[in-house]
């Protein structure tokens, strides 16, 4: 029993740590695009306290947007969540909703392709039996 | 026989009285074996009825009974009527000496009911001296006589004959009643005795009194000090004794500025609230001091009319008044006129804020700089308008329009006050007053009703 539960431990412990080792690995990849660009140095240090800083704010974000969805009496996370989450910052919120838009615009027109192609294809469905008929009667 | 009137349609024994010694027959029934039997037997036998009788008897116990009292019968009978030794005139003397104050008679019996209220405007129209006569005049009604055995024989035998007298007119009256009565308007009589001289202090004084003198002083010192600031102004500086120079800038700015006596007003208001030990905030004062504006202004009038003290409080209306409010003085007059201009948008959030500031700097334990004070204002504001802001956004976000407890409780949950070990109704139980927590918490009353019901 034990065991078990210290394996579940290991294994969820081990999860985290590869889950942060990934976190570490694209904030380290965003510092140094940024170090590029404002041509500054970031040290080991400060790209480890970032990251730590990032998944601990994710986490916090995951269960506020867990209690967001839970308020709305919904089970899913939907953007309006997210929406809510990211309301602090002027900036985020602006580039977030502008995103949502532009998926929401995505998702349209991936549903108006999706209604063409259903009816291209009844429309063909019926043509080529259509043909047959008039094939067969003659 | 004498016909007396009706107890209830006369208010005192001694009208009563009066009406009987008009009405009744001159006449001299007995020849008197000693004062005090003729006028008792005389008393009984010229009254009819049963409560003028034991008003009679009270006056009667009272003359026989008080040590004054005899003392005065004597003096009666030496003095001129001693010849004419008549129910009449003795009632007369009675009348003549008696003092305003009688013996408060028990209620429960329906008709002893008159003669308790006779008693009690007696004795309400008794003064604070009658309190000595009455001590000795509650003996009679009681088992009394501890000093006096022979006049008890006839208390006794009077009582017996009002007994029958009542017994006589039908009325329910037992024999435990007197003694009930007794005791109990013993103890009644005594305790009005001690509310009644409470009463004329209490009506006697106005409610001008209940003011304290203190406020007083400050108000004329303030008066000063506007009229000073008033006259830097515009007119020229006012003397303290000088009341036509004082009536005068104040009737020459009054047209001009009618707010400036609100503004005294209101600066007296504040002045006694610094002297309570108030904050330095004055605008928020301003705001509070508008209901108390209608009885400043009169107190400012009474303080511009009274002479004597314009000369007392001078002295320590201004060494009381630092340098310090000189400053709000100018800083609220020009705010004044304009009342709907930004003052409104700054004020709602300094009045309710100056309270939590003032809470603040309580706790603090230290003084405070100003502008430290300010900077807890600008945070407090900053943390109300995003915790308002949350909660309008929450309860959005739930598609509704009215915040309620849920959308509070998401907002504690944020913050980590509230969690899957803490719950609200645990906060709620700790740190709220009975009152809200019946309110938040269901809790079911007696017939198993819940309240608030969900």
């Amino acid at each position: 029993m034990e065991s078990e539960a210290e394996a579940e431990e290991q294994q969820e412990f081990s999860y985290q740590q590869r889950l942060k080792a990934a976190v570490h690995y694209t904030v380290g990849c965003l510092c140094n695009e940024v170090a590029l660009d404002k041509e500054v140095q970031f040290s080991k240090q400060t790209i480890a306290a970032i990251s730590e800083v990032t998944f601990r704010q994710c986490e916090h974000f995951a269960k506020d947007l867990e209690m967001f969805a839970r308020h709305a009496k919904r089970s899913t996370i939907s953007t309006e969540d997210v929406k809510l989450l990211a309301r602090r910052s002027n900036s985020l919120l602006k580039y977030i909703t502008e995103k949502n838009e532009e998926i929401a615009q995505l998702n349209q027109e991936q549903k108006a392709k999706k209604k063409k192609k259903l009816e291209n294809e009844t429309k063909n469905s019926i043509e080529p039996e259509d043909t047959e008929v008039m094939e067969s009667e003659n | 026989m004498a016909d007396s009137p009706s107890p209830d349609s006369e208010p005192t024994t001694r009208t009563l009285l009066r009406r009987v010694l008009d009405t009744a027959d001159v006449r001299s029934p007995r020849r008197r074996r000693s004062a005090r039997n003729a006028i008792q037997r005389s008393v009984f036998e010229t009254t009819s009825s049963r409560s003028l009788g034991s008003q009679t008897k009270t006056s009667v116990r009272r003359r026989s009974h008080g040590a004054r009292s005899i003392g005065r019968l004597a003096h009666v009978q030496a003095s001129a009527y001693l010849e004419k030794d008549t129910p009449r005139t003795l009632l007369k003397n009675i009348l003549l000496t008696a003092p305003e104050s009688s013996i408060m008679m028990p209620n429960p019996v329906v008709k002893l009911v008159p003669l308790s209220q006779v008693v009690q405007s007696y004795r309400r129209e008794s003064s604070q001296g009658s309190l000595e006569l009455q001590l000795p005049e509650l003996d009679p009604p009681t088992t009394l006589g501890p000093g006096l055995p022979t006049s008890s024989r006839k208390k006794q035998r009077l009582r017996l004959s009002v007994f029958q007298q009542e017994v006589n007119q039908g009325l329910p009256l037992s024999q435990e009643l007197p003694v009930n009565a007794d005791s109990s308007s013993f103890t009644r009589s005594l305790n009005l005795t001690f509310t009644t001289p409470l009463q004329p202090q209490s009506v006697r004084r106005p409610g001008l009194a209940r003011r304290p003198p203190t406020r007083r002083a400050v108000d004329v010192g303030a008066l000063l000090q506007d009229l000073q600031d008033n006259s830097v102004a515009s007119a020229p500086p006012v003397s303290r004794t000088d009341y036509a120079t004082t009536s005068s800038p104040i009737s020459e700015l009054q047209p001009p500025l009618p707010e400036v006596t609100e503004a005294a007003g209101s600066e007296e208001a504040v002045r006694v609230k610094e002297l309570e030990g108030s904050s330095e905030d004055e605008d928020t004062s301003g705001e509070p001091a508008s209901p108390e504006l209608a009885t400043s202004t009169p107190e400012l009038l009474q303080a511009k009319q009274s002479h004597e003290f314009l000369e007392l409080p001078p002295p320590p209306g201004v060494g009381v008044l630092p340098s310090e409010p000189l400053e709000p003085v100018p800083a609220r007059l020009p705010s004044r006129p304009r009342a709907a201009g930004p003052r409104p948008y700054r004020d709602p959030y300094r009045t309710g804020l100056s309270h939590y500031v003032k809470l603040f700097s309580f706790h603090a334990k230290m003084p405070m700089e100003k502008k430290a004070v300010e900077m807890v204002e600008r945070c407090l504001d900053k943390y109300f308008q995003n915790l308002c802001n949350d909660l309008e956004v929450f309860a959005a976000h739930a598609g509704r329009k009215t915040v309620k407890p849920e959308d509070l409780e998401l907002l504690l949950r944020r913050q980590g006050l509230v969690t899957d070990e803490v719950s609200m109704h645990v906060l709620v139980e700790q740190h709220l007053p009975m009152e809200y927590r019946q309110l938040l918490i269901p809790c079911a009353f007696s017939g198993n009703s819940v309240f608030p019901a969900h």
